[in-house]
């Protein structure tokens, strides 16, 4: 597929960007075509917002240059890239709520007649509007009384309405149902139609198959591909978004490795879910972990990973399923009865769910266990200090003394801790979401040490990461998930990289599939 | 993965030596004021140290202190407690109201009915989730105007000689009785505070809600026992002035006295987002608060000008704690 016929409106040239001697973008170059979806691909980190807020202006370029029609540009802030027809939905709406549809589209563009608004032209012209996209919304409505979906529309709606010559669409479908992502891919093909370039940034493969002309793949800051749809099937996407593996380490040895199993299959259930469903963000979810075993939870961003585990912790109240630990079935689960029952959870956004900023390393570590080690309400201070002791020394947490405040803490160690709020309730299974999200090499090594001694202890370890490779080396057994649903089940030590790539992309045919995704 | 995360997630480091000193000043200020104040009094003020005075410091300082504790925990679990200063009133009215059922009696309803106004607060903020300062702001209005409406508006003596007489003026060892009780109050909650898991819960819930809920933390329990605790405080604080005054007042009694708690809280260095809690630093600050109003008082000068300097205070205090946050 060639297409020289397309005019190149945004081009982006060896785009580079470090913050604080930390690079985020390395050479990476964007080609945007009149008339095309383009998807902008990469995990975790690979610098796609970055690179986003140097096409709006919110950061410059160390280096490289932005050509829009193929005249260099520069943006010092983000209304220069406004006035040159760089329109961007984010993914919150931005809309003032008491105000009426019209009102907020024509937001500073109002028709007037003699300095005096004109009501009646400036409903007319929205109308128009909308009908061009075919949205049924009443242009008098006041945007509060709409749902978010048609909420997010008239954002959009907004954005392009008016000269936009390129839209980014940073997942814009991460709030809406299906219904209404329907409407919303109407009025991106409606875009392209006008000859918009549309930049669509979305974690849901399908999406980007359904909508989405050609493909760009970054990965840890660098340029990977350019490609189309037909180019690079699903599998060859997500093996581009992820990179070349390294195998060696550790999990070569299919002896030991067989070995392990055959002891693990003698072992009880530690935890068991079944049918776990929430909201559309995790579907019918189904899988047993055996005492002592690690089963990672492997799944692109989106895919449900951190959703299932909430669910079944009860940090989120989900629609149906059963989750039993060690046996004894957990009723209504919130975090409080989880806690008590046996089951832990490392939460993977360790500064909004996880430390108490302002407090000590002692507060923080025995957050959880208060309960357990008071007395009319007193807490034991020898307890506190002993359960410190205990695990400071165990996880090598590395503090000044206990008193510290976390915060002062480097990531790692911060995770120490929380690992060690965690595991001095003396879990029977635990869940660790991206435990290694953030931290240095170091930290990681004993992270992984600690899982490990973990399952020795015969806990039920469900373990995510945001990197594959670690996964395939830590884990007993991968359940894989994509958009929300189990995709099948392999282990490490028995599958190619390319198995599991296939199976992160949603399409479960190439893998074995063991007693994968049964009920 | 990524570097960005990790430089995101371990938060900035201030400067060692700028910070340290603001730290410093931020941590001790209120005591160092309070005590400067105090000798500038002794030396400056004609007629300040004598018995009279430090007394009647005292006894008005009693029911700022009780009502700015209970603010403590409020703003400590990062919400406030807008109610308190017509939680008083409501209590002076309802002591006027029994008062034929006996004094003791009378007192205790007024303590009842004060703390049920705390449990409707507290049960709006905890289950309901609506935002303290709304309920604040509500019931600010409302308890006023409820306080008004059985009292008919107007202020009614309390016969004197009997219970509200003594509590009004009665002085153990010298310190009055009421000082004593407001300390003792505040002991009890900084107890509580430091050594207790409620103490905790609090402060989990005013660090990191999300994080105190993961953690199974009972925050709805905590945060409706504290908002019970600082209206049950106010009600004995309105029980305080009603026997200081010897009279029920409701249109007077605890105007704008919910500012004052709020201004001892930030000038005692517990910030407003949470967090962090600390008594000793309130107590201090109460007495600080009402030692301007005194020192204004004495020296003759306008006493308007008090208040000018109190909000600047406050709004020093707020900028040491901006400084403390960095930190974090």
């Amino acid at each position: 597929m060639s297409d020289q016929d397309k005019p190149l409106i945004l081009q982006a040239r060896g785009i580079r960007k470090s913050f604080k001697g930390v690079h985020a973008l390395k050479t990476v170059s964007l080609n945007l075509y009149a008339g095309e979806v383009h998807g902008l691909n990469g995990e975790n980190g690979a610098g796609k917002s970055t690179l986003i807020k140097i096409l709006t202006g919110f950061h410059q370029p160390d280096a490289g240059e932005l050509l829009l029609e193929g005249r260099p540009v520069s943006f010092s802030k983000p209304l220069d890239s406004q006035h040159s027809g760089i329109s961007t939905v984010y993914q919150e709406v931005n809309l003032i709520p008491e105000r009426t549809v019209a009102e907020n589209i024509l937001l500073g563009r109002e028709p007037r007649r003699g300095g005096i608004l004109d009501k009646r032209a400036a409903i007319a012209q929205v109308q128009e509007i909308l009908d061009r996209y075919e949205l049924n919304i009443n242009p008098r409505s006041k945007v509060s009384e709409l749902g978010l979906g048609m909420q997010q529309m008239v954002a959009i709606v907004r954005a392009v309405a008016f000269e936009a010559k390129v839209v980014i669409l940073d997942e814009p479908t991460s709030a809406l149902n299906g219904n209404e992502i329907e409407i919303l891919f109407n009025v991106i093909r409606q875009l392209r139609s006008e000859g918009a370039a549309i930049l669509f940034v979305s974690h849901r493969m399908s999406e980007l198959y359904e909508l989405c002309d050609r493909f760009t793949v970054l990965r840890d800051g660098e340029f990977v591909t350019e490609s189309t749809p037909v180019d690079l099937p699903r599998a060859a996407l997500v093996k581009a978004m992820l990179g070349g593996v390294d195998l060696d380490e550790g999990s070569l040895d299919r002896d030991a490795a067989r070995d392990r199993m055959r002891r693990l299959a003698q072992e009880d259930i530690g935890l068991s879910v079944k049918n776990l469903t929430w909201s559309t963000r995790v579907r019918d979810v189904s899988f047993d972990v055996r005492k002592g075993e690690i089963v990672g939870l492997l799944g692109l961003l989106g895919s449900g990973r951190t959703e299932t585990c909430k669910a079944i912790f009860g940090a989120v109240k989900a629609d149906a399923g059963d989750v039993t630990v060690a046996g004894t079935p957990l009723t209504r689960p919130t975090p409080a009865r989880a806690l008590s029952a046996g089951v832990s959870y490392l939460s993977e956004d360790r500064r909004n769910e996880g430390i108490f900023p302002g407090l000590s390393v002692k507060e923080n570590m025995t957050a959880a266990i208060l309960k357990n080690i008071s007395k009319f309400g007193f807490i034991s201070r020898s307890a506190q200090n002993s359960i410190v002791r205990e695990f400071s020394d165990e996880l090598k947490v590395k503090a000044s003394n206990a008193e510290q405040a976390i915060s002062e803490l480097s990531g790692g160690n911060q995770q120490k801790v929380l690992l060690g709020r965690w595991l001095s309730l003396g879990p029977k299974a635990v869940l660790l979401d991206d435990p290694t999200r953030g931290i240095d090499i170091g930290a990681k090594a004993e992270v992984h040490r600690v899982i490990r001694a973990l399952a020795e202890k015969g806990i039920a370890v469900v373990v995510t990461s945001s990197e594959t490779e670690e996964l395939l080396a830590l884990c007993d057994r991968l359940v894989v998930l994509s958009e929300g649903s189990v995709t099948g089940e392999v282990y490490p030590h028995e599958v190619g990289y390319d198995d599991v790539i296939s199976l992160l992309s949603g399409q479960a045919n190439t893998a074995k599939q063991t007693a994968g995704g049964t009920e | 993965m990524t570097t960005q995360t990790q430089t995101r997630g371990t938060g900035r480091k201030t400067t060692p030596g700028a910070s340290h000193l603001l730290n410093w000043a931020g941590k001790y200020s209120v005591y160092l004021a309070l005590v400067a104040l105090f000798v500038f009094n002794l030396v400056a003020t004609d007629g300040f140290a004598s018995t009279f005075t430090l007394q009647n410091l005292l006894f008005s300082a009693a029911p700022i202190i009780l009502i700015a504790v209970g603010q403590t925990l409020a703003i400590g679990t990062g919400g406030i407690d807008l109610s308190v200063g017509s939680v008083m009133a409501l209590s002076s009215a309802t002591v006027a109201l029994y008062l034929g059922y006996g004094e003791v009696a009378a007192i205790i309803i007024a303590v009842a009915a004060a703390a049920l106004i705390g449990v409707f607060n507290g049960s709006l903020i905890a289950f309901a989730r609506i935002n303290p300062l709304i309920t604040g702001l509500g019931l600010l209005v409302a308890v006023r105007g409820l306080a008004q409406a059985v009292s008919g508006g107007s202020r009614s003596s309390i016969p004197p000689g009997g219970v509200f007489t003594w509590i009004g003026n009665a002085s153990f060892l010298g310190i009055p009785v009421v000082a004593l009780f407001a300390l003792a109050a505040a002991g009890a909650v900084a107890l509580l505070v430091r050594r207790t898991t409620f103490g905790r819960y609090a402060l989990f819930a005013g660090s990191n809600r999300e994080a105190a809920f993961l953690a199974g933390t009972p925050r709805n329990i905590t945060l409706l026992a504290i908002y019970t605790l600082s209206a049950a405080f106010a009600g004995i604080a309105g029980v305080m002035v009603s026997a200081r005054i010897g009279a029920s007042d409701p249109s007077f009694i605890g105007i704008n006295l919910e500012l004052t708690a709020i201004a001892a809280v930030v000038i005692g260095g517990t910030p407003l987002v949470g967090g962090r809690i600390s008594i000793l630093g309130t107590v201090a600050a109460a007495l600080f608060l009402q030692l301007i109003d005194t020192t204004f008082v004495m020296q003759d000068i306008n006493f308007a000008f008090a208040q000018v300097l109190k909000a600047i205070l406050i709004i020093a205090a707020l900028y040491l704690q901006r400084t403390r946050k960095d930190a974090r």
